[in-house]
């Protein structure tokens, strides 16, 4: 029975021209975006892994230099495309896509890509796979179940369903049953279409896609998917005309996908506000200029080693003080860095944490952290990206000072390294984390998902009960 | 009796209804609550960046009294390193009394964010590359960037015709559907001045009380509007505003001349609202990018780090450069004579890398060139970019404004450079008098003819296309099935 009002619904759906249009318009919408995020990732993937492999190339010819200088030299880090990333781009345009290592300072994230693309309507937001699973597809939903039991009543072909003894669960499991199946023509192509590429850009094919994180950004979406099909189906079912639910249905649709997102945003704003670039730089340099406690460790060290070797000067100690001054001073700023950087990315973690919140009047807010969670795209995949710049930064100055300590120099000279020291230091090698990684910072965002599975399973079959015949 | 007097009858027949219902109560407090909001963000955002710049303001005059003071210090016979030495032009020009550049907000600028939180609006101007000056950012959370903000002008261009369809979709196919439209009009009344008359009602209701709004919030946070250039660009604002919601009647007019039922003429106008207000700006957007995608700026450090390498390989920069981060290991005397060396190689190093890294910056440029023509060409296709646009350009906020800051800054750069070029060249010390003397960015505005030029053309089309719209359903009306 259920199979066959499905098969009614979809035939239905089939034949309208309005879900024809409609979903004809979706699919496409959906291919283009899909190609133009795969031709965006394919393009900048070359371009970071050319950058980094060239960085790599510099770092290696440097001429012969006193290892200082070669820390000055540095390294760029670029920050690598997730593949996902043509589906969601996430926080991508508005993240530095280099970061600059070198000595004495953790330096920002330059370049922007939204900065340099700022054309007037670049604001509007550009057309995402990611949009359009989360703005467009429960537009279709809601054109496709308003009329599902309002419709019927207003034809008065509801009676006669529910006189021939048809159940109503069974009557809105076989009409969500029909929408999903109609949803699924248009989807499941469509999800075929995104992994093939997916796994086309890597030249190992679909094993080297991430499995995980693909899989659960399709159950993210289709959870989303059927919450807006259970509400959809319960407000045609208690709504007094068909023109009421689609009213209804299209209000929550712009407070969900519209007015929540950037009310939520400016409040997060409010509750944990960011500081200014000149605030952060004027109290960051005031802390680095801070160095008594830096001077008197280093004043004790000094003392220990005259003792410990028995001399006097500088000059006569086996190791090369200026070695181990370097690197305390490194320590020092390390704290600074740290403590300066560790605060502004504390208050953008608080900002989130409430903007998930809202997550409690729009799924699409949980459903959108998730989706920018699992495609590597949020901020907890930057700042994850930071500290493994920065601790690079760190392996190569240490491994620079570690070779000025052994080479003690008398006053006057110099000494200089080679490329031996320079290939001691390991190429740059981010490993991007784990789905479950991803994952757990979005605990809230899942639970409210969850929770608004539950209410939209428990406001339908309420709905069913008081359905009005 | 006269068609106008009808239509004003009908009017407060309407009005009366609208109440009855409390629409318009519905409509005040929504409004009240949405544009409050907005407002208040708009307000917040830019008392922060006139906040952050008066620091930076205070920053650089505090930093500037140091340095002088060490100036007077080194002069009485206090000892200094020299690549931190504030009488030296190469180190005052670069890393010593670098400046701030600013685009301060107008008066306006709370109504509408548009691209300031996205793009630097100061800059820390120094003798470095004009590349290392212009890419600074403020600090922001990208999560933030990606949303937007709340802000009036994304309550006018967003949500302002949903109002507007939400109290005009059923204008008359309510009166069909209650079987009170032939009724109706079996009395000496045309379709046309009735669908005026009830248009008009919810026209006025709905425009006048947004710009009431706006202005209450305007007021009430305190925007200065003692300057006559603030009040000719608030009067710009209130017409786009009419003006994009005349376009949004003309557009509820033309479906509800359809004669459809109301929930086609819902899903109609959401659907129009849809395409234009979210599909095809955002399409726009992503062929725009695809089109003429932005090259990497990853390109561009390449390119930036072999010419920094090729130019310093030229230079007996390595050793100075080496002793001026570690002026310790060198004898006092030989370094003040090898840093002034130095800072005249490294000013001619500067120079080649500019000239090498040239040809890569500018595609910048020239694809954001291209990237804007193809908006401006294809910009007409939806009311909602028009609107956005001009309301940003008369905020203050647009890209014409931003275009004018960034050009001044170029200017007062290169300016910058110069000036210190000619006193390292000649070996010329800074004295306080030098300080006090540097010059100052100021920011002057773009003239005003200009701007009213650029909205005058987005008035036009808001209205003509507005009256295409509305033209075309008067007249459909009059094929409209009264008793479908």
């Amino acid at each position: 029975m259920i199979g066959r009002i499905a098969r009614k619904e979809m035939t239905e759906m089939f034949r309208d021209g309005r879900f024809q249009l409609a979903s004809a318009v979706v699919v496409i919408l959906l291919l283009a975006s899909l190609g133009a995020g795969w031709k965006h990732y394919s393009d900048l993937k070359t371009q970071h892994e050319t950058a980094q492999r060239a960085e790599r190339v510099n770092w290696l010819g440097q001429e012969r230099k006193n290892p200082h200088q070669g820390a000055h030299y540095g390294v760029y880090a670029f920050k690598p495309k997730s593949q996902l990333s043509m589906v969601d781009t996430g926080v991508d345009p508005y993240v530095g896509v280099a970061v600059y290592l070198e000595a004495h300072k953790q330096n920002e994230f330059k370049f922007r890509p939204a900065q340099d693309a700022s054309t007037s309507i670049q604001r509007f937001g550009e057309l995402t796979a990611a949009v359009v699973l989360q703005i467009l597809i429960p537009l279709l939903i809601i054109l496709l179940t308003f009329s599902a039991f309002a419709g019927e009543r207003e034809q008065g072909t509801l009676r006669q369903v529910l006189s021939l003894g048809v159940g109503r669960g069974r009557l809105a499991t076989g009409k969500a049953l029909g929408v999903a199946g109609a949803m699924s023509v248009v989807l499941v192509p469509a999800t075929l279409v995104g992994v093939g590429t997916l796994s086309l850009t890597s030249m190992t094919g679909l094993l080297a896609v991430d499995v995980s994180r693909t899989l659960l950004m399709v159950a993210a979406y289709g959870l989303y998917f059927l919450v807006f099909l259970a509400l959809s189906l319960a407000v045609s079912a208690v709504s007094a005309s068909s023109r009421l639910a689609l009213v209804a249905l299209l209000a929550f649709w712009m407070v969900n996908g519209l007015i929540a997102t950037r009310a939520f945003s400016d409040l997060a704003g409010y509750l944990h506000p960011t500081p200014s670039e000149v605030e952060f730089d004027t109290a960051l340099q005031r802390d680095l200029a801070d160095t008594k406690a830096l001077n008197a460790k280093l004043d004790v060290i000094k003392v220990g080693l005259f003792q410990k070797y028995g001399t006097s000067t500088l000059d006569e100690l086996p190791v090369n003080f200026r070695a181990i001054s370097l690197q305390e001073a490194e320590e020092h700023g390390y704290a600074v860095f740290e403590k300066h950087f560790g605060d502004v990315f504390d208050r953008f973690e608080g900002q989130n944490a409430v903007y998930q919140w809202g997550g409690v009047v729009s799924p699409l807010i949980a459903v959108r952290s998730i989706s920018m969670g699992l495609a590597g795209t949020d901020f907890a995949h930057h700042r994850h990206f930071t500290v493994a710049a920065e601790s690079y930064r760190r392996t190569i100055i240490r491994s620079m000072n570690d070779d000025i300590l052994v080479h003690p120099t008398k006053a006057g000279e110099e000494y200089l390294a080679g490329s031996e020291l320079w290939r001691r230091v390991p190429e740059f090698q981010y490993v991007e984390p784990d789905a479950s990684w991803a994952l757990s910072h979005y605990t809230t965002s899942l639970s409210l998902l969850g929770a608004w599975l539950v209410a939209a399973a428990f406001v339908l079959s309420v709905a069913l009960r008081r359905i009005n015949v | 009796m006269r068609p106008l007097g009808i239509a004003a009858r009908i009017a407060r027949h309407e009005w009366r209804i609208l109440f009855s219902e409390q629409t318009p109560w519905l409509v005040f407090l929504l409004l009240a609550l949405s544009i409050g909001y907005a407002v208040t963000n708009g307000l917040h955002w830019v008392e922060f960046q006139q906040t952050t710049i008066r620091g930076a303001l205070n920053e650089q005059a505090q930093r500037y009294d140091g340095l002088k003071q060490q100036v007077v210090d080194i002069q009485s016979g206090k000892q200094r390193a020299p690549f931190a030495d504030p009488r030296m032009p190469d180190a005052v020009g670069g890393r010593l009394a670098w400046t701030y550049a600013a685009l301060p907000p107008l008066p306006l600028s709370p109504l509408s964010v548009g691209q300031s939180d996205v793009l630097p609006y100061y800059f820390k101007v120094s003798t470095a590359s004009r590349e290392s000056v212009l890419t600074t950012n403020e600090i922001e959370n990208p999560h933030q960037l990606l949303h937007g903000r709340f802000d009036l002008s994304f309550v006018i261009v967003y949500l302002f015709p949903l109002l507007i369809i939400a109290l005009g979709y059923n204008v008359i196919s309510s009166e069909r559907e209650h079987g009170t439209l032939a009724l109706l009009l079996s009395q000496p009344v045309s379709l046309t001045t009735f669908m005026a008359a009830k248009i008009g009602v919810r026209a006025g209701l709905v425009v006048l009380l947004v710009i009431f709004f706006s202005l209450l919030g305007i007021v009430v946070g305190g925007v200065n509007l003692t300057s006559s250039d603030t009040l000719a660009r608030l009067a710009i604002w209130t017409g786009i505003v009419a003006a994009y919601g005349a376009f949004w009647f003309g557009a509820v007019l033309a479906v509800a001349a359809l004669g459809r039922s109301s929930a086609t003429n819902a899903l109609a106008l959401a659907g129009l609202w849809l395409v234009l207000v979210v599909v095809v700006p955002s399409t726009l957007n992503m062929s725009v990018s695809a089109l003429y995608p932005m090259p990497s700026r990853v390109d561009m450090i390449s390119a930036l780090r072999v010419a920094s390498k090729d130019a310093s390989a030229s230079g007996n920069r390595l050793l100075a450069k080496y002793y001026g981060d570690h002026p310790e290991l060198a004898v006092e005397s030989d370094v003040q004579k090898a840093m002034n060396d130095v800072a005249v190689t490294q000013l001619a190093i500067n120079e080649e890398i500019e000239r090498q890294v040239r040809p890569v910056v500018d595609r910048y440029d020239i694809q954001l060139g291209r990237q804007q023509a193809v908006v401006d060409r294809f910009r007409l296709l939806s009311p909602a970019i028009v609107a956005q646009d001009a309301l940003n350009d008369v905020a203050g906020t647009g890209s014409a404004r931003y275009r004018h800051f960034v050009s001044m800054v170029e200017d007062y750069h290169r300016g910058w450079q110069a000036l210190f070029a000619s006193m390292i060249v000649g070996k010329q010390k800074v004295t306080p008098a030098v300080y006090d003397a540097l010059p100052q960015f100021q920011y002057r505005e773009e003239p005003f003819d200009a701007l009213v030029s650029r909205i005058a053309a987005a008035l036009v089309f808001l209205v003509f296309a507005g009256g295409v719209l509305a033209a075309i359903g008067v007249s459909r009306l009059r094929r409209y099935p009264v008793a479908g």
